[in-house]
């Protein structure tokens, strides 16, 4: 094979290989963190969009419609309001609903959230609106004291089908536990790529049993063992209330629900939240947060150019004999500077496609943390344009860097660069 | 090529650096035939390699011309003027100047991408002639060659692409007098092969036996060079 233009570039950058080295980690990380925060706002607005599924509204007691959605959907806290069962029977009675279906937070298993629920949270209920729930293995709990795993929790605690396990009143690590009362792992769920992925689900009855069993320990401390016939109405308690409003064929958006929503938001007792408005405002916070992310690593990758014009441009004194020689043996000015140029450029395309590297790594990492964080299941995804154009920008900026060495080369002197130093 | 172009022909050459200073450069005429050698000698001072830069086309004189292979080198410009020079101007230097990171092929392959030999025969070409000039090891770097070695290199750098005019500047003043000796024999042996004419510059005494032609540069701006026969008649520009 004979020498080329392209041998040349590559053999100027493997002679300093550590600067070359240098260079590209530079852009490829400016490149990485650009895609990342470009994919990751993607990927946060679907992630935020979804969760909520096909419910309308969320009723609760929360502070506010925000920390209603954030507690009740992506299981940030455990509600401290409870709401009682008559308040929930005058709720689905006054109003025309599809179907309600009672949710109760509080206790947890591992850090796992548990949400004691009905069985219509996965026959009515759907967290992904195209798709309904499906069960990796096992089936939906039927009576009290089973419960049934989210993909997440199950790969995180290795759980199977038949196992025991003790539940912990209160989310955090010091709530006490009832080792009286276990649960037996009867499903474990597929992956929804929603925030219900990291819960555990279970009956109401089990939770108002447990909670009915501390209160009647309080009250008198041979109280031996509770059944759901010691229930009183004041266990009957639940956190938060999925709505659906009943909407006409082939249409998402109920004809009443405007109407609804303002009726139920007369009734001062709760707060009732559409989760859609809500991830809407919680997503615009984060995308002006985003913005500003994507402008500073704007300007990373800016000053990577800086650094690729400063590391070929430092290069230039060590260079001037091989441009003196290339001269010699009959190279143009003109080649040598695009030589100089094309190598910027190249650099430039390598720290792409590193960058892209870094992306694959980073959004891997990002949505590891995000799920274990916030418990949000992001996809960070790329689509070829946005790619193409970050990548085509990056050699761009790299050729733009490679005009001042570039220069620097071409006027080069030959004559003064020959003779021995010194 | 005709026989009656010069391979190198120079006339009323001036060059000095500043305007009102001495000439560094003051060749009224000299001529090389092809296949000619010819040692200039001289104590140190700028003027014998301002000298090889104004041949070469690197700088450009005040005053005159320089044809090299029949064309006045100075009246080519930019690229055209380096083109013409990587064709037809091979040129040694003390210190080589071998290109780091490149392999002793490589080094004579770069030479060839600037001439007309077909870029398929580059390689071939190139290992033939290290080959020839006793390289054994045409892949490795040039820094894992003996000194000696990497002048060969040079050498064959210098002759890949069949220059009518090589110019070697101080060959053997990096070398011990045994690898000097082997050097030269190898410089005027290929020189003589290609028939390509050789102006050497040195102030090695040992060179003198070497070349039946031999001028200094004081000597030349005297006009020592009178033309050989069939001389003065290059083409001019």
């Amino acid at each position: 094979m004979a020498m080329t233009d392209f041998t040349i570039i590559t053999r100027s950058m493997t002679a300093r290989m550590f600067s070359t080295v240098t260079t590209v980690v530079t852009v490829a990380v400016a490149v990485g963190l650009m895609l990342l925060l470009l994919s990751l706002r993607k990927a946060g607005e679907e992630a935020f969009s979804r969760g909520g599924g096909n419910m309308h509204l969320l009723v609760s007691r929360d502070s506010s419609a925000m920390v209603s959605v954030l507690n009740g959907i992506f299981y940030a806290n455990a509600p401290q309001r409870p709401i009682d069962w008559a308040k929930y029977e005058q709720i689905i009675s006054s109003y025309p609903i599809d179907w309600a279906i009672p949710t109760q937070l509080g206790d947890s298993y591992r850090g796992h959230p548990v949400m004691a629920t009905t069985r219509e949270f996965f026959t009515k209920f759907q967290p992904d609106p195209s798709r309904p729930w499906a069960l990796r293995d096992g089936r939906f709990f039927d009576k009290a004291f089973e419960v049934v795993l989210g993909s997440n929790v199950a790969r995180r605690t290795g759980l199977r089908l038949g196992e025991k396990i003790v539940l912990t009143h209160g989310i955090s690590e010091d709530g006490h536990e009832h080792p009286e009362f276990q649960y037996e792992v009867v499903g474990i769920l597929e992956p929804t790529g929603t925030s219900h992925d990291r819960a555990l689900f279970t009956d109401l009855e089990s939770t108002w049993i447990i909670h009915a069993h501390d209160r009647r320990l309080r009250e008198n401390s041979s109280a031996m063992r509770t059944t759901a016939a010691d229930l009183t109405p004041a266990d009957k308690l639940i956190t938060g209330l999925y709505i659906a409003l009943p909407t006409r064929e082939g249409s998402r958006v109920p004809a009443v629900l405007q109407q609804v929503f303002d009726m139920m938001r007369r009734d001062t007792s709760i707060t009732v939240a559409q989760p859609g408005d809500e991830t809407r405002k919680l997503f615009e916070i984060i995308r002006n947060m985003n913005l500003l992310f994507v402008g500073m690593a704007g300007v990373v990758m800016v000053s990577s150019g800086i650094s690729i014009m400063l590391a070929l441009y430092n290069s230039m004194e060590q260079r001037k004999r091989q441009i003196a020689v290339l001269r010699v043996l009959g190279c143009s000015r003109a080649r040598i500077s695009s030589l100089v140029l094309t190598e910027s450029a190249m650099i430039g395309l390598l720290g792409a496609a590193a960058g892209i590297a870094v992306w694959v790594v980073g959004s891997q990492a990002a949505a590891a943390i995000l799920k274990d964080v916030l418990g949000l299941v992001v996809t960070p995804r790329l689509d070829a344009p946005t790619t193409l154009i970050i990548v085509l920008a990056t050699v761009a900026l790299a050729s733009l860097a490679g005009i001042v060495p570039s220069i620097a080369a071409y006027r080069t002197s030959v004559a003064r660069n020959l003779r021995p130093i010194g | 090529m005709d026989s009656r172009v010069m391979a190198l022909g120079i006339r009323d050459l001036k060059f000095r650096y500043a305007a009102g200073s001495a000439w560094v450069v003051d060749v009224p005429a000299l001529d090389l035939e092809p296949g000619e050698q010819m040692l200039l000698t001289g104590g140190s001072g700028r003027g014998k390699s301002t000298l090889l830069n104004l041949i070469a086309g690197l700088i450009d004189p005040v005053e005159g011309r320089v044809f090299v292979g029949g064309t006045d080198i100075h009246s080519l410009h930019g690229a055209a003027r380096d083109l013409h020079r990587g064709r037809t101007i091979g040129v040694i230097f003390q210190t080589f100047n071998l290109l780091h990171g490149f392999s002793a092929v490589e080094n004579v392959m770069t030479a060839m991408m600037f001439s007309t030999i077909p870029r398929r025969e580059h390689r071939a070409r190139a290992q033939q002639l290290l080959a020839h000039l006793g390289i054994d090891r045409p892949d490795a770097n040039p820094d894992r060659l003996s000194v000696g070695q990497q002048q060969r290199v040079a050498v064959a750098r210098a002759t890949a692409c069949d220059p009518v005019l090589v110019l070697a500047d101080e060959p053997t003043a990096s070398l011990d007098p045994e690898n000097a000796v082997t050097a030269m024999d190898l410089i005027q042996a290929i020189c003589r092969e290609k028939n390509a004419a050789l102006l050497c510059v040195s102030h090695d005494p040992s060179m003198k036996d070497r070349f039946e032609r031999q001028a200094s540069l004081e000597e030349l701006a005297l006009g020592e060079a009178a033309p050989m026969p069939g001389a003065g008649t290059g083409r001019r520009g």
